[in-house]
């Protein structure tokens, strides 16, 4: 039971310690070591829902309704364990690139404060929680973002700070809309009452308030301009964890609310939903072809990519939804492994610009392997791990008959390698003499170390993608079947002597409030 | 920099800091059960701190709090975090609490973690005040201690004292 | 009452959203406290009408109790309203010692630059 709260511990303690300690290379062991060993605990968590079904804790000893449950089932703990990869792989890359001396002392602590908001937000099972595991991730990545900026990129951070600040606000009233329309803030609950209630308008303009808010966090189209522009200011490793790991929660909390939580049938939304991604992921690879330099183009395909999990959230169906989860495993991966990529080109030719980067391929021919991988493998080409994911998408969309989304899809996947191969064009095959590579600076060779690493796993993901998309699609079953989430979280409040509505999707006329029926005024007529 | 400060007024905050600080702790110890608690108490202890710094000066509040208030953060989430972590080792639930009573007087672990909020919060508002308070008063907004800490070996401050007098474009407008 | 309620929160998000897209930083600043504070007012409103309801203390011969958990969430409402603000006030601080402005679209009129070379660590 206890282990669903580890995922939060841990980084937790680790950032209290790598604050204490001094920026030594005693503090990287440690920091490594915690790192390795949250990475362990998501793992296990992953096959202990994957064995038994969600896992759910009450906080405190406090039953549901009053307390805040944390509820760990397969899809957040796919998502921990992800995370849990990409900060190793990231932080171990960050102490490859800096010397102790170098390294700025508060990164660590912040990124491991990152990762307790990060595994909280996939974890809670409470809207409000949510809310505030949002607000600690998103204080500690303003803060990481402008903690080594310099005078020119410290700008870029305002826009940020200003868009998500009001999505915070806007998410902070759909809460109390929440809770004034359904009188709990428990995800089970929610569920529960919300479960007739999907032609009641209060009800959609809360699931309107909650798609703007996530469509802002994930960076949906029509507010996604902060993000090409600020993560490029990021130092590689951050902006790996930031473009693996950041916006996908605003994904996973799409899944979370729309699938498990709101009504199903909103399905006027859920086409708006579909129509969103396909906007996002036209225009994010239009952005990216824009582009001239390695990070730039990555931070626009962070669009585009969201933009393919978003359309597969709307299409809504089980096949979709695990197409969606399928897709946000092997994209994390990727997309974190092409930063790093990014980063070691950067330093190999001291400058990201793709028009003065070049030789690569002679220097480092494994780096331009490994770059070919990630980057056939965002495309989409067979048999690469992109490849599976889009075809399930597709197939999902043409059996929907949505064949304009389709084709979108398919146009945004072949402007997609046309600025992967803008990248593997200038950077690797161009041959230009007075173009220097800095073959003696040494740190290159464990950088690529752990990229070819991530490459590898994300070869590891084509390779058991039969087992993944197996995995995804428990997954999704479970958040479209929900009786196995209430049912975890009910369980807590029966064995503390509460009061249990037996069936699942009870009407909401069985719901009485927990201080005083008639109290609020908000709740509809059937209930008081 | 020598800022004129009144003396009515250095005096009355320096006496109002201890009752402050008495009142502070009254809110902490009796929240459990009533309003007051750690996070209360700890902004009122962080104010009388601020009220200090308006009296006799940044530099001087930070020879009165002695340690650094990040530190003081950190101990306090580290005492909060233990508190709640603890009664995982016997297979209770996170942050549960346990109550006893000691001749009518309630205690319990909630105190524990209250203290390490209370640790918190004066640590989080005191540095919050200091980093903006120091370059008014000419100061530059990390002590040497803590730039050792908490910034970068290449990194340069880009805050400049006071004395320096900085042209400014206001609004934009010329 | 809760009419009364609804319109303040209401004029609060209006204020608020027009402070924020004016051009100075103070403006800004002020902007996003009236956003944080009607946000909480939507929360406290949640609670319901308070007429004869005594607070949520526990004491001998008290009443019904008005809801306290919108009080709760409140409370961690405006400590984090609080948190972001104060990093809002240094981060804008910041980048007026940076550009010597208080002039958000001074920041950026001029044409998007190139992306600088990075130098090398």
């Amino acid at each position: 039971m206890n282990l669903v709260a580890m995922p939060i511990l841990l980084p937790l303690l680790t950032a209290i310690a790598a604050l204490l300690l001094r920026a030594d290379t005693l503090r990287r062991g440690i920091v490594i070591a915690s790192c390795a060993f949250q990475v362990i605990v998501a793992l296990a968590l992953v096959i202990l829902t994957a064995r038994q079904g969600p896992i759910a804790l009450s906080i405190g000893d406090w039953a549901p309704p009053f307390g805040i449950v944390l509820v760990a089932d397969l899809l957040s703990s796919i998502m921990v364990a992800l995370a849990g990869i990409i900060s190793l792989a990231s932080i171990v890359y960050g102490y490859l690139e800096l010397p102790c001396r170098l390294e700025h002392p508060l990164r660590i602590p912040l990124t491991q404060f990152l990762m307790v908001g990060l595994c909280q937000s996939f974890l809670t099972g409470d809207l409000f929680n949510l809310f505030v595991a949002f607000e600690v991730m998103l204080i500690c990545s303003y803060a990481l973002l402008t903690l080594e900026a310099d005078d020119w990129d410290i700008k870029q951070a305002f826009p940020y700070l200003a868009i998500n600040a009001v999505g915070s606000m806007i998410f902070l009233a759909a809460v109390a809309f929440a809770y004034g329309i359904f009188g709990t803030l428990n995800f089970a609950e929610i569920s529960q009452r919300a479960a007739g209630m999907s032609d009641d308008p209060r009800v959609l303009i809360l699931a309107v308030l909650l798609l703007g808010v996530f469509g802002i966090k994930a960076g949906l189209f029509p507010l996604y301009f902060w993000l090409p522009n600020s993560y490029p200011i990021l130092s590689t490793p951050l902006a790996a964890l930031f473009g693996g790991m950041l916006t996908k929660v605003g994904v996973y909390v799409l899944l979370r609310v729309f699938g498990t939580v709101l009504p199903q049938d909103l399905s006027g939304l859920h086409t708006v939903l579909a129509w969103l991604g396909g906007v996002t992921m036209l225009l994010g690879v239009i952005g990216a072809v824009s582009r001239n330099f390695v990070r730039g183009i990555l931070s626009f395909h962070i669009l585009s990519q969201i933009g393919y999990m978003v359309l597969a959230i709307g299409f809504f169906s089980p096949y979709a939804i695990a197409a969606a989860i399928f897709y946000n495993i092997h994209n994390n991966l990727v997309k974190s492994s092409l930063f790093l990529v990014g980063g070691t080109i950067s330093l190999l030719n001291g400058t990201d610009d793709l028009k003065r980067s070049a030789n690569l391929w002679r220097a480092t021919p494994l780096l331009g392997v490994a770059f070919l991988l990630l980057g056939l493998s965002l495309a989409g080409l067979p048999p690469l791990s992109g490849f599976w994911g889009k075809l399930m998408i597709v197939q999902d969309g043409l059996r929907q008959g949505e064949y304009v989304l389709i084709f979108v899809a398919l146009f945004t996947s072949i402007f997609t390698l046309l600025s992967m191969m803008k990248i593997w064009n200038a950077s690797f095959w161009t041959q230009d003499a007075s173009v220097p590579v800095r073959i003696h600076d040494r740190r290159w060779i464990g950088l690529t170390a752990v990229t070819c690493t991530m490459a590898l796993l994300t070869v590891a993901v084509t390779i058991f993608a039969g087992p993944l998309i197996e995995l995804s699609h428990q997954a999704s079953e479970e958040i479209f079947k929900r009786e196995t989430y209430i049912r975890a979280v009910l369980q807590l409040k029966a064995d503390r002597g509460g009061v249990v509505d037996q069936a699942v999707s009870v009407p909401f006329e069985a719901v009485s409030d927990p201080i005083d029926g008639t109290s609020n005024p908000w709740l509809p007529e059937v209930a008081r | 920099m020598n800022l004129a400060r009144s003396f009515i007024f250095t005096r009355v905050a320096i006496f109002l800091f201890f009752v402050i600080n008495l009142f502070s702790i009254y809110l902490l110890l009796r929240g459990h059960n009533h309003p007051g608690g750690g996070f209360i108490g700890g902004l009122g202890s962080g104010m009388s701190l601020v009220l200090l710094s308006l009296a006799v000066g940044v530099e001087q509040m930070q020879k009165v709090l002695r340690v650094d208030p990040v530190r003081l953060a950190t101990l306090g989430l580290l005492v909060a975090t233990l508190s709640s972590a603890l009664p995982m080792l016997w297979g209770d639930p996170f942050l549960t609490q346990y109550n006893i009573k000691i001749g009518g007087v309630g205690l319990g672990t909630p105190l524990i973690f209250d203290i390490g909020v209370y640790l918190v919060v004066i640590g989080i508002t005191v540095r919050l005040i200091v980093i903006l308070a120091r370059p008014v008063e000419g100061l530059c907004s990390l002590t040497p201690i803590e730039r050792t800490r908490y910034a970068s070996e290449i990194e340069k401050p880009i805050d400049q004292p006071i004395e320096q007098k900085i042209e400014t474009n206001w609004g934009g407008q010329g | 009452m809760l009419l009364e309620t609804a319109i303040l929160a209401g004029l609060l998000f209006g204020f608020g959203i027009y402070q924020v897209l004016q051009r100075s930083f103070v403006r800004i600043l002020i902007g996003f406290v009236l956003l944080s504070n009607g946000a909480n007012l939507v929360i406290l409103a949640m609670s319901g009408d308070p007429k004869g309801k005594d607070s949520p203390i526990l004491a001998e011969g008290t009443g019904p109790h008005v809801d306290p958990l919108p009080q709760a969430l409140i409370l961690t409402a405006i400590v984090i309203g609080f948190g972001l603000l104060s990093y809002m006030v240094v981060l804008l601080y910041r980048i007026f010692l940076d550009y010597r402005t208080t002039n958000a679209a001074d920041l950026f009129e001029e044409p998007l630059k190139e992306a600088k070379p990075e130098e090398p660590h």
